[in-house]
């Protein structure tokens, strides 16, 4: 165990490491100069005289090698130093922490709501297939996949907002407010997770080691509670991590229509102000975060299914 | 006689006679044996009884219903099938008409079972602590720190040095003898009056398939178990069983004394099954190999793993040459490097060092002749072809490639392949889950063939296979080498294979060979001591042989003092049974 964290760990870094610079290099690449642009946010002015150009790019450090310029980026973002945004004017690392406070919030409620759906759905399915039960479920549920989440949103809010009134239909104060979003949210991750545990079920039940089981005296259902269950539910430890990665910075759509402040709408809003350096924290922020929810469900693949060894360490 | 088994008249059918065959959606088969739907019942009119501390073996081909008979014993028949007729007692029980609380105690704790595949009967994901801790609490009413020492003396006695390391490993940390004797552990751990044991021993080489065949021996004597023991190999079996059921097309043809059975058999079936268990060396007559190499090997090195600490030399300076026609065997217990070195004589795997030199013959085409001549058929065929694959697509796949094959050519081609090796056309619509075993195996000879190879390697290429299939097999791989003029490298674990095809011998241990010798040579005199060990381990079973066999000591005990065994990790040296 101890060489697979070991080497797991030495990923996570690499990976934070090469997609932090990707990000560093984002004002070289975007059309405009970087300091005109400071400049022009500070002085709300049209004319920026070459003088004042020339003064700032050098107290900036801009003059300096390029890596060296990264690695002093790196360090100030380590210690929490994002820099100011451009449009506000305050410090980055202050918008981006509420926002994903917010959004992490709004995905672990979603996330868990699929996971309570999906998971008695799926194992329903993948215990009888071909059943009329296996086949409502996954008829109903795959066709969440093609509801797009700015048509199940509207709406939602239609229904449960202005028919209803039984919930808020924007806006982000208290738990009632983010159930709309987490459903429209949790669709599609409902369909995937509820597919991955119905396979992940059949492929479990028709390992030759469930009769083996039974022979050893077991009942049909402590054989499927021992036997079946615990190894279908592998495949959707990995699936999990790929979607809570995938929300953090992705639920833009849902955050902008439920007038949610979570990171999506803040990365939205940054790129749509050509904000750089709110754009830059809040991307490393999204990224590290991910690449270390993918790292622990690795873990407890690895955890839920020994033979994994293997192939990883 | 105390019967603890007695099935009366069993007649199994499949209950859903108007399905389909339908292989092809999943490319799983139907059942255990291949079953599929048909009118004919798949187990008729069976008796057999098995008294307390009688070994019964219960002999027949694959298909034959020897599975499903012992699946009834505990009513664990595939739900698609159904006991139609007849009656089960196990002892006072009747488990025809039986509660499922009744068969609850009775699987696994009056009745034990013992699989052919030890490996894929665990839980990958769960120790062999935590499988041993389910018959032991509901059989045995253990749990916790009991449980955990139970656990501990079943896996001491079936022969785990370090039964502590044994609880905590995973089924795939363990060889495959360990797993066999850790599920022996499992289907003993209930106390059971009669194990069923379907084919335990099939997937194993021959050592240590006479370790569990003695383990399971000391159980009967010491304690009255009673054994039923499935097997499609009569030898295996010979010097163990008081008596003999011969099973074929889902009734039992032939019965009695296994001395009588061994001795003179009454029917050309068993006669058969005898004949295919003890290929009988010598029967051929082949020219000599010419003096020209095909492939020589020298020096050749194979590392694993890029860590210090962890590589592992998988092939240590092996010089070995094949001459043109020969067959050569290549024989060692499983992890010797068999089938590294299978792989790397293909071009499947990359040496470390040393060379391996192909001298073909040209045989008209130029291109990719030497990726092409040298061609392996692998162990198990169901998972060398794509189950989603019709076999003509899967054997038109390589020829693809070569250039000025019109579609015709192509289909002409793979229909003279099929004829080579006797296969009927129509199974090349087929998928591999609807095809046998051995019409599979066919087939990746035939798709080998299709590329005109000079050297063909045979890694395992039997193993998979019953006894009568195999023989065929063999046959068939003898007869396109003698008409092809092909050089042949039969990889085996088993000693009556290499004996029964190969001109010379050579002996892997850990990765070197230590020892090439003439066939002939070999089998009366083997010069190493491990060879001595594999040599001894294929007992000539004849039925004559049988007293003899039935009173010998177990060989090459350790005298007392000595550690009785290595870790669970390495495999089982030779003749260290679990008698201690």
């Amino acid at each position: 165990m101890l060489p697979f964290i070991a080497k797991r760990t030495t990923t996570l870094v690499t990976a934070v490491v090469v997609s932090s610079f990707a990000v560093f290099l984002i004002p070289y690449f975007t059309p405009g100069d970087p300091v005109r642009k400071i400049i022009r946010s500070r002085v709300n002015g049209d004319v920026v005289d070459d003088a004042s150009v020339q003064s700032l790019s050098l107290s900036l450090g801009l003059q300096d090698p390029l890596m060296l310029q990264y690695f002093r980026w790196l360090g100030r973002m380590a210690s929490g130093d994002m820099g100011l945004s451009h449009v506000s004017r305050t410090a980055v690392a202050e918008q981006v922490l509420p926002a994903l406070a917010v959004t992490l919030s709004l995905v672990v409620f979603s996330l868990g709501l699929a996971v309570l759906v999906s998971l008695p759905l799926g194992i329903a399915a993948g215990l009888r297939p071909g059943r009329a039960t296996d086949k409502v479920i996954t008829t109903v549920t795959q066709s969440f996949i093609a509801m797009p989440e700015y048509w199940v949103a509207p709406l939602l809010v239609l229904v449960f907002a202005l028919k209803l009134s039984v919930l808020p239909s924007a806006g982000w104060a208290g738990p009632a407010s983010m159930v709309l979003p987490a459903v429209t949210l949790a669709l599609r991750p409902i369909s995937y997770f509820t597919s991955a545990v119905r396979s992940g079920i059949l492929e479990a039940s028709a390992a030759e080691h469930v009769p083996a089981a039974r022979a050893r005296g077991l009942s049909q259902a402590q054989a499927v509670l021992r036997h079946v269950v615990p190894n279908g539910l592998v495949p959707l430890s990995t699936l999990f991590a790929v979607w809570f990665a995938g929300l953090l910075g992705g639920s833009v759509i849902v955050e902008v229509i439920f007038a949610v402040p979570g990171m999506g709408r803040l990365l939205f809003n940054a790129v749509i102000n050509s904000d750089v350096p709110l754009a830059q924290g809040g991307v490393v922020v999204v990224v590290a975060l991910a690449v270390t929810v993918t790292t622990l469900a690795d873990f407890v693949h690895r955890l839920l299914s020994p033979t994994v060894e293997g192939s990883y360490a | 006689m105390n019967n603890i088994l007695e099935i009366r008249d069993l007649e199994v059918r499949n209950l859903r006679q108007h399905d389909a065959p339908d292989g092809g959606k999943d490319g799983r088969t139907a059942g255990p044996d291949g079953v599929g739907a048909g009118a004919a019942p798949l187990v008729r009119d069976l008796s057999l009884a098995v008294g307390a501390g009688e070994f019964v073996a219960l002999v027949g081909g694959s298909g034959s219903g020897k599975t499903l008979t012992s699946l009834s014993c505990l009513r664990l028949l595939p739900p698609q099938l159904g006991i139609t007729r007849g009656s089960i007692r196990a002892g006072s029980l009747d488990v025809t008409a039986a509660t499922e609380k009744d068969l609850t105690a009775l699987r696994g704790g009056q009745v034990g079972m013992l699989f052919q595949q030890p490996k894929r009967m665990f839980n990958p994901s769960r120790t062999i602590g935590q499988h041993l801790a389910e018959p032991l609490r509901i059989h045995g009413g253990l749990r916790g720190a009991k449980a955990r020492a139970a656990a501990l003396e079943m896996l001491h006695d079936v022969g785990f040095a370090d039964p502590h390391r044994g609880v905590r490993s995973y089924p795939h940390q363990l060889s495959g003898g360990m797993a066999q004797r850790a599920m022996t552990a499992l289907a003993l751990a209930g106390r059971p009056q009669l194990l069923l044991a379907d084919e335990p021993t099939s997937a194993l080489d021959k050592m240590l398939e006479q370790q569990v065949l003695r383990l399971l021996d000391r159980e009967r004597q010491e304690r009255g178990l009673g054994v039923l023991y499935i097997t499609h190999n009569i030898a295996s079996v010979a010097a163990f069983a008081h008596r003999i059921l011969v099973m074929d097309s889902g009734s039992i043809v032939e019965a009695g004394p296994a001395g009588r059975i061994l001795a003179r058999p009454q029917r050309d079936y068993t006669r058969e099954l005898l004949a295919a268990s003890q290929l009988a060396p010598g029967s051929r007559r082949r020219p000599p190999p010419a003096e020209r190499e095909v492939l020589t090997l020298t020096g050749v090195h194979k590392k694993f793993g890029a860590h210090r600490r962890r590589s592992h030399l998988a092939l240590e300076n092996v010089n070995l040459e094949l001459k043109r026609g020969e067959i050569l065997g290549v024989l060692g217990q499983s992890g010797s490097g068999k089938s590294t070195l299978a792989r790397a004589v293909v071009g499947l795997e990359k040496v470390s060092s040393g060379t391996i030199g192909r001298h073909l013959d040209e045989r008209g085409g130029k291109l990719d002749r030497a990726t092409t001549a040298v061609q392996l058929v692998f162990q198990e065929p169901h998972s060398s072809f794509d189950p989603r694959m019709t076999l003509r697509s899967s054997m038109e796949a390589p020829l693809l490639r070569r250039a000025g094959l019109t579609a015709e050519a192509r289909a002409r081609r793979i229909a003279d392949a099929m004829a080579e090796v006797e296969l009927d056309e129509s199974m090349l619509d087929k998928r591999p889950g609807q095809c046998s075993g051995g019409q599979l195996q066919r087939a990746t000879i035939a798709r080998a063939l299709l590329l005109d190879p000079q050297v063909l390697i045979c890694d395992e290429a039997t193993s998979a296979l019953d006894a009568l299939t195999q023989r065929t097999v063999l046959n068939l791989l003898l007869r396109l080498q003698r008409e092809h003029r092909l050089s042949l490298i039969v990889i085996s674990h088993d000693m009556d294979v290499v004996r029964y095809m190969c001109d010379r011998v050579a002996v892997l241990l850990d990765g070197r060979v230590i020892e090439v010798a003439e066939t002939q040579a070999f089998f009366t005199r083997p010069a190493h001591q491990h060879s001595r060990a594999l040599v001894e381990a294929a007992i000539p079973c004849r039925g004559d042989h049988l007293q003899s066999l039935l009173h010998q000591e177990p060989r090459q005990e350790r005298s007392a003092g000595q550690r009785p065994e290595r870790p669970a990790a390495g495999e089982e040296p030779a003749g260290v049974s679990a008698a201690h």
